[in-house]
């Protein structure tokens, strides 16, 4: 008897085969976009969207409580904190992007083709996690039963960041160390000219420093 | 034409590499944490991958375990990370971790 047995077959039904490289490649995209974009505010839904790209792959390979934990828990808190960041920060009402920009007009044609790419495949397939095979019956409870002492190492990690969270933002912040006067000093004629040094000194921008 | 544990090692690997492009190459504190999260979702990936087509099948939940393990401790992570995105807001007005030099 053979201690490991043949691995399971790849992926073979088209429409699933076609849905699964169509998240990958817009998965990707979406990626590259969130880290090349220069507005924070677009960098971060194209994050969500992303994590909600992977939510969607993982419903044509993986257990549905995990779609499910991804899609509505890891996404909406991941984006919660970004906005809330943003809101508390820079505010969201810095973007001057009109309601008709090309922004915009991209944003909902992408989203137009992730609702119909997945109204495709439900059409098609009925449902992929149903159409797809392998899947584990009771991940909840293989989950409470083997990962418990994983699931309580989790809530201790997940409490902590919250309670570490909540303490940094509550703490008030110290006075900057350089003051308001470092960037005065930087005007790149300065006050070297009055020592008569040779011509290549570097040491008077530190000295020059170090004095205020 | 199929999919199976190539394709998606090969999407895990571009994945993880657009995350540590990120959090490597720009200096916005936001965009290097988000490039963070892209990597913790491209080792997510890889887990799932192998627990649904690879040799260790037979123990399918052990990879979705495992990811939302790392999923759990991303979005922890990314919370102390926003925070001290927060901070770092307040002492310079900008969120680029080397606002100090000149």
């Amino acid at each position: 008897m053979p201690l490991i047995g043949a691995p399971p077959q790849p992926i073979t039904s088209a429409p699933l085969v076609f849905f699964v490289y169509l998240v990958l490649i817009l998965l990707i995209g979406s990626a590259l976009a969130s880290v090349l974009l220069r507005n924070t505010l677009y960098a971060v839904g194209a994050f969500a969207a992303s994590m909600v790209l992977l939510a969607l792959l993982y419903l044509a390979i993986a257990p549905f409580l995990l779609v499910a934990l991804q899609l509505l828990v890891f996404t909406t808190v991941s984006a919660v904190l970004l906005i809330g960041l943003l809101r508390a920060t820079t505010g969201l009402g810095a973007s001057s992007v009109g309601r008709l920009s090309a922004e915009w007009i991209i944003g909902g044609a992408v989203s137009a083709v992730m609702f119909a790419l997945l109204a495709l495949v439900l059409g098609a397939t009925s449902w992929p996690v149903q159409s797809c095979c392998a899947i584990p019956e009771s991940f909840a409870g293989v989950l409470g039963n083997a990962y418990a002492v994983g699931l309580a190492v989790l809530a201790v990690i997940v409490g902590s960041a919250a309670l570490g969270s909540g303490l940094m933002l509550a703490a008030p912040t110290l006075p900057s160390p350089r003051g308001g006067g470092s960037t005065t000093s930087r005007s790149p004629g300065g006050g070297g000219s009055t020592t008569s040094r040779s011509p290549g000194g570097g040491g008077a921008n530190t000295a020059r420093g170090s004095r205020q | 034409m199929s999919a199976g544990l190539n394709l998606l090692l090969v999407a895990s690997a571009a994945l993880f590499a657009v995350g540590a492009f990120g959090a490597v190459a720009r200096r916005s504190a936001v965009v290097m944490l988000i490039g963070t999260q892209f990597m913790f979702m491209a080792g997510a990936l890889a887990f799932v991958a192998f627990a649904r087509f690879g040799l260790g099948a037979e123990h399918g939940s052990a990879g979705a375990a495992t990811a939302l393990f790392a999923g759990a401790v991303a979005v922890a992570e990314l919370a102390v990370g926003l925070v001290m995105a927060a901070v770092i807001y307040r002492e310079h007005r900008s969120f680029a971790l080397d606002a100090d030099r000149g």
